[in-house]
């Protein structure tokens, strides 16, 4: 009997999906969503939750009895006006909540909100840019109902990375701290303390959601992180109190909830512009054309610059857009410190009390000086230089994970040449970065008074960081995949950085600190270097860059 | 004549994932080469070892007499690639995309670049990702035409390509063979073969089934013939005579399938009276089809 071929006369019925594919899976846009974010909720839940139990441990053992807990206290009035803003009040500083509010609440609010920015830009609008979510539309059912899927996706993430915070809070607190120091917190305030740091991540986030379909991915993500830092930032300076009041950090001042502080309308309030924001880029994505957007008319750049005459230049040409993002935003923020450094540093060499606490708290850096405090600063900065050459190693690597590799290694070039000249580029665009900040510091610096030379040259230690992470990344690309070499580079700024924080603050043996490359980098910005530290980065990007192109030439190219 | 490419039991495997096995190719200078098959065959792995992205499991690879891992810089240095899937810088325009891989190669006659972006009616101004799909499939030809190499590895060279344009595309194919290059052409779309190339070799499930000339396949071809009756078609008849198969009646329609000579279908269509006599000789692809097709299924039928 002949089989009849073609499609069937009657559709087969559709199949009934489960409940749990749903919810996770690839049973609808929610559930796939959830399940393409399970990692970067692993890192943001396992960070914060992380964090926030280390940092409890850190308070807890470094101001153990109650009259450290006063000199804390102490603090309160004594510090600049400029300081107690950007951080926050200062309430409560002898106990654990409020201290660790002061300290690091906007640590949280900030790094948590980038994650939002970065996740609610890319949901629809990378998607859009890269063709999948045509697919993705032509499903039968509205582009409304696929935004709200992926928004409520993320809010899900987010709503789970805050309940480990929470519970992160209040176990820190039971497990480190005093009772009797009104460390203790409660349940509440932990509830309190994520709530005030979600909402702030969904308002930035939910802005660049807005934002997306109009300018696309990497103008609405960068367009809401320069927002943020700028509100911020404007609700600590009183010149720039007439934008404060568009800023959540301002709406959200009076809520310290992990010091029994609550302000439950602005932390609705805030809530509700969120969604509002949320629910106006769930309306321009269904009104606007799938994926066309206005974009930022950026400057197009020379062909010179772009780097058509061989293999360095080209890879240079695909870093220098990156590298002068990073270095204006380092060296912005850098102008911004260096200019508040020398005030800081006189009111605090006027009060030896007021020394004597700052020393207690930030063990190892003269803050009576203005190195000391851009030593301090700088310390930071670390971690963001370090991002920064993982998304130069991102770069790298886009030539084998985009697929235009082969046609490149199908021309004369080897592999090895592909990946020195990809390294010698991540260098340069290192050079390129490390030079703007430097710039940064030294405007602000001579804005502010400070000597300019310490604070110039010793910028250079971000470049050399930056530079063993290159490294770092290039090795684990070249010998291993490309694919994950950025993610590595990225978890080795973190473990760095988490041993540098804890080791001391935990009291752990000395040899467990040495292992960050960051305790040997000495304190450049007053003069002081570690040529161990430096000798180490150079080692370690050079001979990363080495081991990686010999890595690449014994694996199969992806 | 010599090789260009040749291939000794080429076998590369993924882990327990197939992926050629005992591949044996002999590609001869100036020849327009066919590698056919269905998706995932293994065309693309076979050429990806060919130009040492990937390293055989076993076996060995030569281009130009040069084994493909030995030297890879001196194969590529004389090769034009064309990928099946590829995506380029999106920031640079087409002509900056074009004169960059141009300076990586070196020997790229201008002249002869800018004769392929007319013929191709390539816009080089616009930047790479603003181009549709054939556009920056265009960008991919010329860039790999541009240097006049001495031998193309083309996979999948028309996709995205309008009629027209592939026109273009099979015409400068032949301009190269009459240089005496050599062309190794992988591809799914027989009539693509049918129409271009010399010899094919057919792979499926990741081994050659089949290395022949374009014009040896076709002798597999059978006849597809149709004979309307007045009354009921005789059945029985055509059913015995030797190298008929796929007899199928329709009212007064008989449908059957000749491979070899088709003079005793015609005659006992004269002497049993038909009122209409319809044959046709199938193409390449539908050739393939049924041969291969045919071997494909014989497992399910077994199963049955």
């Amino acid at each position: 009997m002949a089989a009849g071929i073609g499609a069937p006369e009657i559709a087969a019925p559709v199949n009934t999906i489960p409940f749990r594919s749903r919810i996770y899976g690839f049973g609808s846009i929610y559930g796939k969503t959830v399940r393409d974010s399970r990692l970067s909720l692993i890192i943001a839940a396992g960070l914060l939750g992380g964090m926030s139990l280390v940092m409890a441990a850190g308070v807890s053992s470094i101001f153990p009895t109650p009259a450290s807990r006063l000199e804390i206290d102490k603090l309160i009035g004594s510090i600049p006006s400029s300081m107690v803003n950007l951080f926050g009040k200062p309430i409560g500083l002898g106990t654990l909540g409020g201290y660790f509010t002061w300290k690091y609440g906007a640590i949280f609010a900030m790094g948590t909100a980038l994650w939002s920015i970065m996740a609610l830009s890319g949901t629809l609008a990378g998607e859009a840019s890269r063709g999948s979510l045509d697919i993705v539309a032509s499903a039968p059912f509205g582009k409304r109902r696929i935004a709200v899927e992926k928004v409520t996706a993320h809010l899900t993430m987010l709503g789970l990375a805050m309940a480990v915070l929470a519970v992160g809070c209040v176990a820190g607190s039971t497990l480190f701290g005093d009772a009797s120091l009104g460390d203790r917190i409660a349940p509440l305030s932990a509830i309190g303390f994520a709530l005030w740091v979600g909402f702030i991540a969904i308002f930035f986030g939910g802005l660049a959601f807005a934002l997306a379909p109009l300018l696309g991915r990497s103008g609405s993500a960068g367009i809401a992180s320069v927002l943020m830092v700028l509100l911020w930032v404007a609700n600590g300076f009183d010149a720039l109190a007439p934008i404060a009041i568009l800023s959540p950090f301002h709406w959200l001042a009076g809520h310290i909830a992990l010091v029994g502080m609550y302000d439950w309308p602005a932390v609705a309030f805030t809530g509700l512009v969120a969604v509002v924001l949320l629910g106006i880029g769930v309306e321009m994505f269904t009104r606007r054309d799938l994926g066309v957007t206005a974009g930022l008319s950026m400057p197009g750049l020379p062909t010179i610059v772009l780097g058509v005459r061989g293999s360095t230049s080209r890879a240079f040409g695909e870093q220098l857009p990156r590298a002068m993002s990073w270095g204006i935003g380092l060296g912005l923020m850098g102008a911004l410190i260096a200019a508040l450094v020398g005030t800081m540093a006189s009111q605090i060499g006027n009060d030896p009390n007021l020394s004597s606490t700052f020393s207690a708290i930030f063990k190892g850096f003269n803050l009576t000086s203005a190195g000391g405090w851009l030593q301090l600063y700088v310390q930071l900065l670390l971690i963001a230089a370090g991002f920064a050459a993982a998304t130069f190693v991102s770069k790298w690597a886009s030539d084998e994970n985009d697929g235009r590799l082969e046609m490149i290694l199908a021309t004369p070039l080897v592999r090895a040449r592909w990946v020195i000249a990809g390294g010698i580029a991540a260098i340069l665009a290192i050079v390129v970065m490390t030079v703007l900040f430097a710039a940064g510091i030294g405007l602000g610096a001579a804005s502010g008074g400070v000597a300019v030379g310490d604070a110039i040259t010793g910028s250079a230690v971000v470049g050399l960081y930056a530079a063993a992470i290159v490294g770092v990344g290039i090795a684990v690309g070249g010998v291993w995949r490309t694919s994950i070499a950025a993610e590595i580079a990225a978890m080795a700024v973190l473990v760095t950085y988490l041993i540098d924080l804890v080791a001391p603050a935990l009291n752990l043996p000395d040899w467990v600190h040495q292992l960050a490359i960051t305790a040997h980098l000495g304190q450049p910005m007053v003069g002081v270097w570690d040529p161990v530290g430096v000798g180490a980065c150079l080692l370690i990007a050079a001979g990363g860059i080495a081991i990686g192109a010999w890595g690449v030439t014994r694996r199969d190219i992806d | 004549m010599t090789s260009v490419i040749r291939t000794e039991k080429l076998t590369k495997s993924y882990g327990s994932h197939r992926g050629i096995v005992d591949v044996d190719l002999d590609v001869q200078k100036g020849e327009v080469f066919g590698f056919l098959g269905p998706n995932g065959a293994g065309k693309t792995t076979t050429i990806r070892v060919l130009l040492d992205l990937i390293r055989p499991s076993s076996g060995k690879a030569y281009v130009f007499d040069i084994e493909s891992s030995a030297d890879p810089a001196a194969i590529h240095r004389r090769l034009g690639y064309l990928p099946g899937e590829f995506t380029l810088y999106d920031r640079l325009t087409g002509r900056q995309t074009l004169e960059y891989f141009g300076n990586l190669r070196g020997g790229v006659d201008p002249v002869y670049q800018a004769s392929l972006i007319e013929r191709f009616d390539l816009d080089p101004s616009r930047r790479f990702r603003e181009y549709s799909k054939g556009n920056k499939q265009k960008v991919g030809l010329v860039a790999a035409l541009q240097h006049r190499p001495e031998l193309l590895i083309l996979d999948e060279p028309t996709a995205g390509l309008d009629p027209l344009v592939q026109q273009t595309f099979f015409a400068i194919l032949r301009e190269a063979v009459a240089e005496e290059r050599t062309v190794f052409l992988s591809s799914h779309i027989l009539s693509e073969a049918e129409r271009s190339c010399d010899r094919v070799a057919i792979i499926r499930e990741g081994r050659i089934v089949r290395v022949d000339r374009v014009d040896a396949l076709r002798d597999l071809a059978h006849h597809q013939v149709e004979l309307r009756f007045a009354g009921d078609p005789p059945t029985a008849e055509f059913a015995t005579i030797a190298g008929v198969s796929d007899v199928q009646v329709e009212d007064h329609l008989l449908r059957l399938r000749v491979l070899g000579a088709i003079t005793p279908v015609v005659q006992a269509a004269a002497r049993l009276g038909v009122t209409d006599f319809l044959s046709r000789e199938p193409s390449l692809e539908e050739t393939f089809l049924a041969q291969y097709g045919r071997e494909a299924d014989a497992p399910t039928a077994e199963v049955k």
